[in-house]
């Protein structure tokens, strides 16, 4: 999602994982992460994205889900997923983005 | 081998089908219809399934079960393992996100309170376990 560089956004990448390599990865790809780590996913419980016993040995993970919030906390794009294999179109978070204007 | 272009032909787009999916794993326009697959699959089953009904050799049978299998593990795969089942969500476009405040990699605490005021945030959730 490095189209969303110079946008001027957060981007914050939630999962279990410890995510130092994956901070690192972001860090060489210059890419606007920082990496949070839910590690008991009580943050994606609460927001109503727990894919229990979704993951490839059972675990619980999250639903693959992409939110764009504007500087007052609300709500402005949302894509929850129906499959693993589909992702967002960067180009469609970067023109959400963009709409929030400034 | 020239009587065979058929079977050849249909493994030729089954092989293809599976290295595009790969190849094209970073473009989303091809990535997000995943079905193309299974279509080309389906279109080298066909092919393959003429051949054999034409003339009933091994290549077309090899090409024709190559086409098969494929078909029903794509398949599978689409529609049963890669299934995301729809969750009670509480996010609602044009309500607040709920907040709250988690480590990053490095363990400090981030909020999404603290970009309030500052600049828009997309958060990504992601399955994880790489």
């Amino acid at each position: 999602m490095t189209e969303l560089g110079d946008e001027g956004v957060q981007i914050l990448a939630i999962s279990p994982d410890p995510n130092e390599r994956s901070q690192e990865l972001a860090q060489k790809l210059r890419a606007p992460y920082r990496f949070l780590t839910d590690g008991d996913l009580a943050v994606t419980r609460r927001y109503g994205l727990l894919h229990a016993h979704g993951g490839h040995k059972g675990q619980d993970v999250a639903r693959p889900t992409t939110v764009v919030i504007d500087r007052r906390g609300i709500v402005r794009w949302l894509q929850l997923a129906d499959s693993i294999q589909i992702r967002p179109d960067p180009t469609d978070v970067a023109r959400a983005v963009r709409q929030l204007g400034s | 081998m020239i009587r065979y272009w058929p079977a050849l032909l249909s493994v030729l787009l089954s092989l293809s089908a599976i290295a595009g999916y790969y190849v094209f794993l970073r473009v989303p326009a091809v990535r997000n219809h995943p079905a193309l697959y299974l279509v080309a699959f389906a279109i080298a089953a066909v092919i393959a399934g003429a051949a054999t009904w034409h003339a009933a050799r091994w290549p077309n049978f090899v090409a024709l079960g190559l086409s098969a299998v494929l078909l029903i593990l794509g398949g599978y795969f689409n529609f049963v393992l890669a299934r995301v089942p729809a969750t009670p969500t509480v996010l609602r476009v044009g309500e607040p996100a709920p907040g709250f405040t988690l480590p990053d990699a490095a363990g400090a605490p981030v909020s999404l309170a603290s970009f309030r005021e500052r600049v828009p945030v997309v958060l990504v959730f992601y399955r994880g376990y790489w």
